[in-house]
């Protein structure tokens, strides 16, 4: 059944790959091939247990399904043959982090013999069924910035040898004795409860038996997660496991293994400090361009192989699942089918109307988006609101959105980062959409200290808008490349809402009622994005219909 | 009335305690709402200014006061993850609870009293070993297992009931959405009354068995009482004061332990807000949560000794003497 399974995954894969890549020849993504929203409805719909989603899609009552990550919830939907699956690498990275700050793990030969001893091939197979990949780089498989630095060696033997070689023994019991004398405490490696995190779990034995093989006593610990990341957070550990969601940029590299970062609620969890990384990793973040950024990405990523102070594990594919009576699902080899575009794309295949139900697995906590946190508010809200520049789907370069143009180039102080956006923008409420409103919204934030963008915005020292309201100009304190990403990536909030609010912190835009230009009962909840909030129940569903304004709408195809 | 100002008085002492606790347990639990947050592009000084806007970084005596203040005239507070009253995040999620776990709960008792009788009345029949198998199977089965395998058969290979929530995607309109709620609680109130009625019925069971063999019982069936009121007015009457006590107070662990209900129907109530808010150490939701847990322990507490006093002569007649 496995190897059926196996089977299967590696023909989604290919044929992925190929229907998306060679089938039209598309190597990049043109925005303006693209037109929609075209299903009028859309539902989110909550169902928190996923055998009970699965039951849904079968019976026709959930189109879309994402976040499947269980094989055998695979197994059930390709054998139900009422969807198709899509496959795609994601963000996801799962590490072992060593605490460097202390005896053993400052000792780098240690670190760099235990990474040895990972057999994350076989690890993944046994415990994934293959539904995930081994991750044998500091970023993210996906990522275009990941080099492939650790080796894929594996053999105790070898590590045996190279701890040999730097002076390290083994006592009478088989267990390692540093050069200075000193014997190995048993590691605790720190891992939330299998009721929790089953595989999680198993992994951190797995890897407690891996040190175990070079004579490094060690044992999985599991405790609860939340005792768990307060150990971490205070360095009250030997070792333990974490998973990232990380993004496309690597400076994210900086604030895992920069000196500076190894402060409480800092992320360098390992404490790793080394002036040449911190050197490496200060040039990543504050590149001036491109190129110098890869080129640091690349130099940071070596030194970091060389230091260790994570084991990157594995990466899980992001699996989604979509009804096949639906046209205009977009997947490429880099993205999955449950993304905006396929929102924007689909439509019946009977040639009909009907809404899109589209399944959330946890309830929507709330639509502001100023303190909204969690990735299920973060699905409905991206589809209310824009940003100036996007992704392309399959290189993950940058493309045009709200912004027709962009530049980054060096100024007197910092980074000068210039936006034009497209000609007759509008809100979904009619009214237009100049540099005005982002302007706004850029200050609002840096005013406020909005926690959620703080860090996109605490660089900025001065804004600029064209008089025809179309161009504007970002003046930050330093250089820095992803000044582009973090700015270019901000939504945009419409400034004749906002100046309305009178507390940005418990403003609860859907429970405040909004006149749309042409007098459509609206909500505050005002984008400029595909779909139009409508209304929300608490547990059950959001309704979302079609934005007429939307940028990409083109009535007659949308007919 | 003297006893039960004094029986007032002390719940209220109770529950200012548990107010007390609240606030310093979930503060003493290692670590807090920050820790939680593990995005690598949330910097230690954008956790710094979340801190600032949650009143985190206030001295702990400022915090007491405003938390007491908010529990006590039952705002509650802004939740924390959600920025929204945690009174309008209870209000949406009480009303379901209740729909479900009271009727759940009666019916249970109900169904468990009728067979637990009918059990001890029936000593050695079919229909005996019959609902100590049934009680026992009931008791002993896992909550999620049973919901899922009654979804399995009666929302999908027989699909007469919704798969999930509390309501149809779009909802009807006017009194068609009264019928569809009750269409959709139908299922998880089933469930609940299955798994519930087996430990009522083993505990009616043995405790009928018990008095059905005291000697005031060969006495009323000596006076020649009719056989229905024997058993009804006498035997089930001496046992009433314990079988109350467990009814009122599995209420408040009824609540909290919903979770699991909750989620396999995807239904949006307390049991699971309660999880989630301590997961996540959003003070003001599980503080709130906890206190209203608090409350109805002390209240249903509270309540069985009234009941006591209705239906034991008796408590009545020392009461009276005190």
């Amino acid at each position: 059944m496995k190897d059926k399974l196996r089977l299967l995954i590696f023909v989604i894969l290919v044929y992925a790959a190929f229907i998306d890549a060679a089938a039209d020849g598309k190597t990049s993504f043109d925005v303006e091939n693209l037109s929609g929203p075209k299903a009028r409805d859309l539902y989110y719909v909550i169902t928190r247990d996923m055998d009970a989603a699965l039951l849904a899609m079968s019976t026709g009552q959930l189109d879309v399904l994402s976040d499947i990550y269980r094989p055998v919830d695979v197994g059930r939907i390709a054998e139900s043959g009422t969807a198709d699956l899509s496959v795609a690498s994601s963000f996801h990275a799962f590490f072992l982090t060593f605490n460097t700050r202390k005896f053993p793990w400052d000792q780098k030969i240690l670190r760099q013999a235990a990474s040895l001893v990972v057999d994350r091939g076989r690890w993944v197979r046994d415990l994934f069924s293959g539904y995930c990949e081994p991750l044998t780089s500091f970023l993210p498989n996906i990522s275009p910035y990941a080099e492939q630095t650790i080796s894929r060696q594996y053999g105790a033997e070898e590590a045996r040898r190279r701890m040999a070689d730097a002076g390290w023994t083994w006592n009478a019991s088989g267990w390692l004795v540093a050069p200075d004398g000193r014997e190995l405490p048993t590691t605790r490696i720190l891992c939330p409860p299998s009721s929790v995190a089953a595989t999680t779990t198993e992994i951190a034995t797995l890897m407690a038996e891996a040190l175990m093989s070079i004579g490094a006593p060690a044992e999985a610990y599991p405790m609860d997660f939340q005792t768990m990341l307060a150990r971490v957070n205070v360095g009250d550990f030997d070792a333990c496991t974490n998973a990232w969601s990380m993004s496309r940029d690597p400076d994210v590299l900086y604030a895992f293994y920069h000196s500076s970062m190894d402060v409480e609620g800092g992320y360098n969890q390992s404490g790793i400090s080394d002036a040449e990384l911190d050197n490496v990793l200060h040039e990543l973040r504050y590149a001036p361009d491109e190129p110098s950024a890869r080129d640091a990405s690349t130099r940071a990523q070596a030194r970091l192989a060389e230091l260790m102070p994570v084991i990157p594990i594995y990466s899980r594919y992001s699996i989604s699942a979509i009804r096949n009576d639906w046209n205009g699902i977009f997947t490429t080899d880099l993205t999955n089918s449950d993304n905006l575009l396929t929102l924007i794309s689909m439509t019946p295949k009977d040639g009909g109307e009907r809404p899109i139900y589209w399944n959330i697995t946890e309830e929507i906590r709330t639509l502001n988006p100023l303190v909204s946190s969690t990735a299920y508010d973060w699905v409905v809200l991206g589809t209310v609101y824009d940003t100036l520049i996007s992704t392309d789907p399959y290189t993950f370069e940058d493309i045009p959105w709200l912004a027709k143009t962009w530049d980054i180039e060096p100024g007197e102080r910092g980074s000068v980062i210039t936006f034009t956006l497209r000609p007759g923008l509008r809100w979904q409420d009619g009214r237009p959409l100049t540099a005005e409103d982002f302007a706004y919204t850029l200050k609002l934030i840096k005013d406020n200290n909005v926690p959620r963008f703080y860090d996109s915005v605490k660089d900025m020292e001065n804004i600029e808008v064209s008089p025809d309201g179309l161009t504007i100009k970002v003046y930050m304190g330093n250089t820095s490349y992803w000044h582009l990403h973090n700015i270019g990536g901000m939504i945009i909030l419409p400034k004749h809402i906002m100046e309305n609010v009178p507390d940005w912190r418990t403003w609860q835009p859907t429970n405040r009622p909004h006149k749309a230009d042409d007098g459509t009962e609206l909500t505050e909840l005002i984008g400029t994005g595909p779909f139009i909030f409508r209304e929300s129940r608490t547990g059950e569903y959001v309704h979302m219909t079609r934005n007429e304004r939307y940028m990409l709408y083109d009535g007659e195809s949308a007919k | 009335m003297k006893s039960f100002l004094a029986r007032l008085g002390e719940s209220i002492i109770v529950i200012l305690v548990v107010l007390v606790l609240n606030f310093f347990l979930f503060r003493i639990m290692p670590g807090d709402p920050l820790t939680g947050i593990v995005d690598p592009r949330f910097s230690p000084e954008a956790k710094q200014q979340l801190a600032a806007q949650w009143g985190l970084d206030r001295p702990m005596s400022e915090q007491f006061f405003v938390y007491a203040r908010e529990m006590l005239s039952f705002r509650f507070g802004l939740s924390m993850m959600s920025g929204t009253p945690v009174w309008d995040e209870l209000k949406n999620r009480v009303p379901n609870t209740v729909a479900l776990l009271l009727p759940a709960l009666i019916l249970s008792a109900a169904l468990g009293i009728a067979t637990g009788v009918h059990a001890a009345l029936h000593r050695g029949s079919g229909s005996e070993r019959l609902v100590m198998l049934g009680g026992a199977v009931s008791f002993s089965f896992p909550s999620f297992f049973v919901q899922l395998l009654l979804l399995m058969c009666f929302s999908y290979l027989w699909p007469i009931f919704p798969l999930r929530g509390t309501t149809s995607v779009p909802p009807p309109e006017g009194f068609a959405a009264l019928t569809d709620y009750i269409w959709h609680l139908a299922l998880p109130l089933f469930s609940l009354v299955i798994l519930g009625f087996g430990g009522f019925a083993l505990y009616i069971r043995n405790m009928m068995v018990k008095a059905m063999g005291e000697d005031y019982i060969l006495m009323a069936r000596a006076r020649g009482l009719p056989f229905r009121r024997v058993v009804w007015n006498h035997a089930f009457r001496g046992i009433l004061p314990p079988v109350l006590t467990i009814l009122l107070l599995s209420l408040p662990g009824v609540v909290s332990g919903a979770v699991i209900t909750e989620t396999v129907f995807s239904m949006n109530g307390v049991g699971r807000f309660l999880l989630e808010a301590t997961n996540s150490h959003d003070y003001p939701a599980a503080g709130a949560a906890f206190f209203l847990l608090a409350l109805l322990t002390v209240g249903c507490n509270l309540l069985a000794d009234i009941c006591y006093v209705l239906v034991d002569p008796r408590v009545r007649r020392e009461g009276a003497r005190e």
